[in-house]
């Protein structure tokens, strides 16, 4: 539920999710405070911290007495994460612009104007893009990698899904349906329903810069990231599409082999005993039929409980003037009687 | 309200003001109470602007529009959904369906015990033969072996419905193309009314041949949920009768082979693996089946028993040779 819009409403709601590292929160306020009093925007702030950076609260709580804009802090009750954090913080904030801002220095302030500005022109979602870039060859490979097939895999043209620097209307972040690690792909999701998705060169920070190292874990959870994501954009009310074409090419490629196998064991009269390929074929036969088994109980899922969920999403419906004056008559007619 | 008119529209912004014109036309004819529908399907031209000024000109026209371009399935569902008449006429934004052919399936629909689904039926098409009519064909043949029903033309946009059996209805993928064909399976009373076509007048035609494989597989999966839906588990054990078989055999080679000793050096393995993979996968798939009775418990069953539409009269069908006029 989105809290209640009320009169002295900011214009722009900055959401900070506080839940690893973070940099001076104080400085970070001041910079982005000061670029939106620039452009003459009014803003409230929220911070969400997680349970175990309950270090950070003394000084937002110093923050929130002497800050000219409003400060909003959040605790959460445990340690849950990046995309609970900016659930949290989304629900909260009542500007018509919500920005959504990674707890450290990530990007210059100055990306501010032209992303608000791409918001107003039309679109739902402005995603920030790190460039130019500032941090270590090693960084920025890892990162063309993983976009590359990010890329690749949605049919999608993103270049920076891990920059924290979103601006988006309040209707993207009512139905972006955060969890997990799907904070990561923001941009992805909001294309999926529909949106107008732009991206945005912001010029990175120069405390950026360090080189992060991950343990073979995160690379492995980040693959399974976009396995899941390949999937979830692209077959959610059609499960068998995926399931299908897997299991029949795995069953088909397992009918073949076996053949073969047969083949030649009637015309070389080679020894069954002897074949591992044998094997493999009912291997790959019964693999297939298993993945092909669960498509089906996907179908079923959609179809017993997602039956109301629409494939659609509506941008406006667009009745006669006339027409809502009719209405409206008729309700105060009803509120009369 | 007595009809709602839907038009899904994609990139049409050239036929939307003549399309409202003889839609006008045609429907005030009728002397009901209407209201036209249009659905803006993602279009990328001025067809948004067009509808505005429509809307804003006649209260008896309505436009959704959607974020982007979903197909022709979810425009038709879309506005099966914010239809408010009796009766649902579905028609094509590319002027090639006449209007004045609704009288042609009102009349139809109310004919005799009355009808729940009245078909248009292009006999006389004015498209090309190899991409347009040649494919149809072969879908039309596809869906009519498959489900059961018939029906000449099912891609025929040109339809009418009842609006209480079709607000039911609940379409996905490519699933608008063989709507009658499952109304029918789930008891509904169909009748084809053959009606005028024209050649196409602007832009291009938006459908190839590639239809065909997609409205395969999404009949197979309707055909599926149809059987699994109230048996699964009953399904999910047909499924595993050939592991099972598997089981049995590559059992009795292994004994074969251990009571009868192994010519060869090496003992065989190779059987005894088979019997182990045959008899998981048999396993796996008996313990799915009992998933998804699971599943299917807890779920919404009642809406998953019609998996379209119940029929508001008796049942049965006209037959399509019957059903033409003379």
């Amino acid at each position: 539920m989105r809290a209640p819009r009320l009169r002295d409403q900011p214009e722009v709601s900055v959401v900070v999710p506080v839940v690893e590292r973070h940099g001076d929160l104080k400085q970070l306020y001041a910079e982005f405070a000061a670029e939106l009093a620039r452009l003459g925007r009014r803003a409230e702030f929220i911070f969400v911290v997680d349970e175990h950076l309950k270090s950070a609260l003394p000084v937002l709580r110093e923050l929130q007495q002497r800050a000219e804009q409003e400060v909003v802090i959040v605790l959460l009750g445990g340690p849950f994460g990046e995309s609970a954090a900016l659930t949290v913080g989304l629900d909260r904030a009542r500007g018509t612009r919500l920005v959504t801002l990674a707890s450290y220095f990530q990007v210059e302030p100055l990306g501010l104007g032209p992303a608000l500005a791409a918001l107003d022109a039309g679109a739902d979602l402005v995603a920030g893009r790190r460039y130019p870039r500032t941090d270590s060859p090693f960084n920025r490979l890892q990162s063309r990698l993983f976009h590359s097939l990010v890329r690749r895999v949605t049919g999608t043209g993103f270049h920076d899904l891990s920059c924290g620097f979103k601006v988006m209307t309040p209707q993207v972040a009512d139905e972006l349906n955060l969890y997990g690690s799907m904070h990561r792909f923001i941009p992805l999701l909001a294309h999926t329903q529909g949106f107008a998705v732009r991206e945005i060169e912001v010029p990175q920070r120069r405390e950026d810069r360090g080189t992060r190292y991950h343990g073979a874990g995160a690379y492995l959870g980040r693959l399974l990231d976009v396995l899941t994501v390949f999937f979830l954009t692209r077959f959610t009310r059609r499960p068998l599409r995926f399931f299908g074409l897997l299991g029949t090419g795995m069953l088909a490629l397992g009918f073949l082999l076996a053949l073969m196998v047969a083949a030649e064991k009637i015309l070389f009269a080679t020894s069954l005993s002897d074949r591992a390929l044998l094997l493999l074929a009912v291997l790959l036969m019964v693999l297939g039929v298993q993945t092909l088994s669960l498509g089906l109980v996907g179908e079923i899922l959609i179809f017993t409980h997602a039956r109301n969920v629409r494939e659609y999403h509506v941008a406006e419906v667009i009745r006669s003037p006339m027409e809502l004056a009719a209405n409206v008559a008729d309700t105060d007619a009803l509120r009369a009687s | 309200m007595d009809l709602s008119i839907i038009v899904p529209l994609y990139n049409e912004e050239e036929s939307v003001d003549t399309l409202y014109e003889e839609v006008r036309a045609a429907a005030d004819g009728l002397g009901r109470e209407w209201e036209l529908l249009l659905v803006d399907d993602g279009s990328s031209d001025a067809t948004p602007a067009k509808l505005r000024q429509l809307c804003a000109r006649d209260r008896r026209v309505t436009a959704v529009r959607f974020r982007r371009n979903y197909g022709q399935t979810a425009a038709l569902q879309a506005g099966f959904d914010h239809a408010r008449g009796r009766v649902v006429v579905t028609l094509d934004g590319d002027l090639q369906n006449d209007p004045r052919d609704f009288g042609l399936l009102l009349a139809a629909l109310d004919e005799g015990e009355g009808y729940d689904v009245v078909c248009g039926w292009r006999r006389d098409r004015k498209d090309r033969m190899l991409s347009r009519k040649v494919p149809s064909w072969a879908a039309n043949w596809l869906i009519g072996t498959l489900t059961g029903t018939s029906i000449h033309d099912n891609g025929c946009t040109l339809k009418a419905y009842r609006a209480e059996v079709v607000k039911r209805a609940r379409l996905y993928a490519e699933m608008h193309r063989f709507l009658a064909p499952m109304m029918s399976l789930s008891g509904c009373r169909w009748k084809e009314v053959v009606v005028n076509h024209r050649a196409r007048r602007f832009g291009r035609s938006k459908y190839g041949i590639s239809r065909i494989w997609k409205v395969f597989l999404d009949l197979l999966t309707v055909k599926m949920l149809l059987g699994f839906t109230t048996r699964p588990a009953k399904w999910f054990a047909v499924l595993g009768v050939p592991f099972l078989a598997g089981t049995l055999l590559a059992l009795a080679a292994s004994a074969w082979v251990h009571l009868k000793g192994w010519p060869g050096s090496r003992y065989p393995l190779v059987f005894p693996a088979i019997t182990i993979l045959c008899a998981l996968a048999w396993v796996h798939l008996t313990l799915v089946g009992l998933f998804s009775e699971l599943v299917v418990k807890v779920g919404d069953f009642k809406a998953a028993e019609a998996l379209l539409a119940s029929p508001v009269s008796g049942g049965g069908h006209e037959s399509p040779a019957a059903a033409r006029p003379a």
